[in-house]
């Protein structure tokens, strides 16, 4: 009997979803890196209005707590042999995958929920343009760093320098996307123009990298 | 037969490349409002051109490896991200020493030209890293899948200078605005940089062969550059309208030629640990 690749993703999502409701190891340290995060840059940038800079700060808090997440993500699948029971099933890697970044960005989407009061707080923020276009742009922005950022995990896992090459190989290929996320950002803040072409270029960012990213996780997880 | 034949290539190369220089530095005509800085321009497009080349033909040996699983294409990726990595330093050291004396400035951080141009140079960068790090029997799986999203990013790159606001000049090539003289020798340049570049990288090949057999692929972060930075530091502090337009001509050449001899020197270095190393074990 075989299984549509629906339902045996929604089993790696919602086993992934269960153990980390059940440790909240990855959760707890990374809220508490981000909370870090944002206490530290608001005594780094004292400023009156910090409409400008703040499409910047939000994104490189986000990015960093997106990186030491998405690094925890496949060390567990990797220490209980989950990955070579994988490989030998019948399963399609791809659901695998996918399981795996739904889960990361239902992590990080929650992550994100909880640290916007804390931006909001901090710095005194209130957004000039409409609210609904930041949550989009935040929605594909971290739909943009959790695909290509599973994806690089899987691989930075095979290498020996298993935690310290993520971020190496996920900063320089996410910098278009993170120009037009702080550049959409700063755009809707301070209420200067209209973020249209950004989200459009990020759209597309997510449509390519996403493909290429299903394409090439089952060369990666069967790499020997 | 080979090695011959790679020696009458190489002399064909340096006297091409003896050529372009000279019609770059003396004959071609001084441009009007940039003077001789504008030289540059016949070091830095060469070296983007053949750095672009090389991250395509890394791409399409990528693609080969991983569709035939050939060694040999897999030495070719190599091969094309190292040397493609050691052009584009060129190029984003020659910029800013042309951009100092034309803008005033060495860097404008929000110019997406520039911006992409630097995130390439740092895929590649990372790429080799990858290549160092990894597992001995993965590292060509995964270096190939990367070097497919890296080349994703080149598009992007080749076209911010058409949807982003930039600094940076638009091409020229087949407009009016370049003088046909300047053009024909920018074509003289591109022709003999390309030469070179395959020179550097059929050399730089055959080492990576003769790696794969004894089974001990080194791959190596480019060379810095450091003996063309020498030239900078002084110009950190001189205002560029005081300055003459031939010192930051100067520094780009020194830049750009001090660049691609420690490169060399290094692929010697190389050689000659590759060779003791293969005789020492009876291969290659």
């Amino acid at each position: 009997m075989s299984m549509s690749i629906t339902r045996l993703t929604w089993i790696n999502v919602s086993k992934d979803l269960r153990l980390e409701w059940r440790s909240r190891d990855v959760f707890n340290s990374m809220m508490f890196f981000a909370l870090v995060v944002v206490v530290v840059f608001s005594f780094a940038f004292e400023r009156e209005d910090s409409r400008p800079v703040m499409g910047g700060l939000i994104w490189v808090a986000f990015l960093f707590s997106t990186t030491m997440a998405l690094n925890q993500s496949w060390a567990r699948e990797l220490r209980n042999g989950v990955l070579d029971a994988y490989r030998v099933s019948p399963a399609p890697a791809e659901a695998l995958f996918l399981g795996k970044c739904l889960g990361n960005f239902i992590l990080i989407v929650l992550l994100e929920c909880l640290m916007a009061p804390l931006f909001v707080v901090f710095y005194n923020l209130s957004s000039v343009g409409p609210l609904w276009q930041l949550v989009l742009i935040a929605l594909l922005g971290t739909w943009a760093l959790v695909v290509n950022g599973t994806f690089f995990a899987a691989m930075s896992i095979r290498t020996r320098n298993r935690e310290l090459m993520l971020p190496l190989l996920l900063l320089p290929i996410s910098v278009p996307a993170v120009i037009s996320m702080v550049n959409a950002t700063t755009q809707v803040l301070t209420g200067e123009g209209s973020p249209t072409v950004q989200l459009k270029f990020l759209a597309g960012f997510c449509v390519i990298f996403t493909t290429a990213c299903f394409l090439l996780f089952d060369t990666v997880l069967n790499a020997e | 037969m080979k090695t011959k034949l790679f020696f009458a290539f190489a002399a064909f190369c340096c006297a091409f490349l003896a050529y372009g220089t000279y019609q770059g530095l003396v004959v071609a005509p001084t441009e009007e409002t940039m003077g001789n800085v504008q030289r540059i321009f016949y070091v830095h497009v060469p070296a983007a051109t053949v750095g672009f080349t090389l991250f395509f033909v890394n791409f399409l040996a990528s693609i080969v490896y991983l569709w035939k699983r050939s060694p040999r294409a897999d030495a070719l990726a190599a091969t094309a991200a190292e040397v493609g990595v050691v052009f584009c330093t060129v190029v984003l050291i020659t910029g800013p020493i042309w951009a100092r004396y034309a803008w005033g400035v060495w860097w404008s951080p929000w110019d997406m030209r520039l911006n992409t141009t630097l995130m390439l140079w740092l895929l590649y960068v990372s790429y080799l890293v990858l290549r160092r790090s990894s597992t001995a029997g993965s590292t060509s799986v995964l270096a190939s899948s990367l070097a497919i999203f890296a080349f994703l990013d080149v598009p992007i790159v080749y076209m911010a200078n058409r949807w982003f606001r930039t600094h940076h000049p638009s091409p020229m090539i087949g407009t009016p605005n370049l003088d046909p003289r300047m053009q024909n020798i920018l074509f003289l340049n591109m022709l003999a940089f390309l030469c070179f570049g395959a020179l550097i990288a059929w050399f730089r090949y055959e080492m990576e062969r003769t790696s794969q057999k004894i089974n001990a692929a080194h791959v190596q972060r480019a060379a810095g550059g450091a003996a063309g930075l020498m030239l900078i530091p002084a110009m950190f502090f001189a205002t560029p309208s005081h300055v003459n337009p031939i010192a930051y001509l100067w520094g780009g050449y020194l830049a750009a030629w001090g660049i691609y001899v420690s490169y060399l020197l290094f692929l010697m270095r190389k050689l000659a640990r590759l060779k003791k190393e293969a005789a020492e074990l009876g291969a290659g």
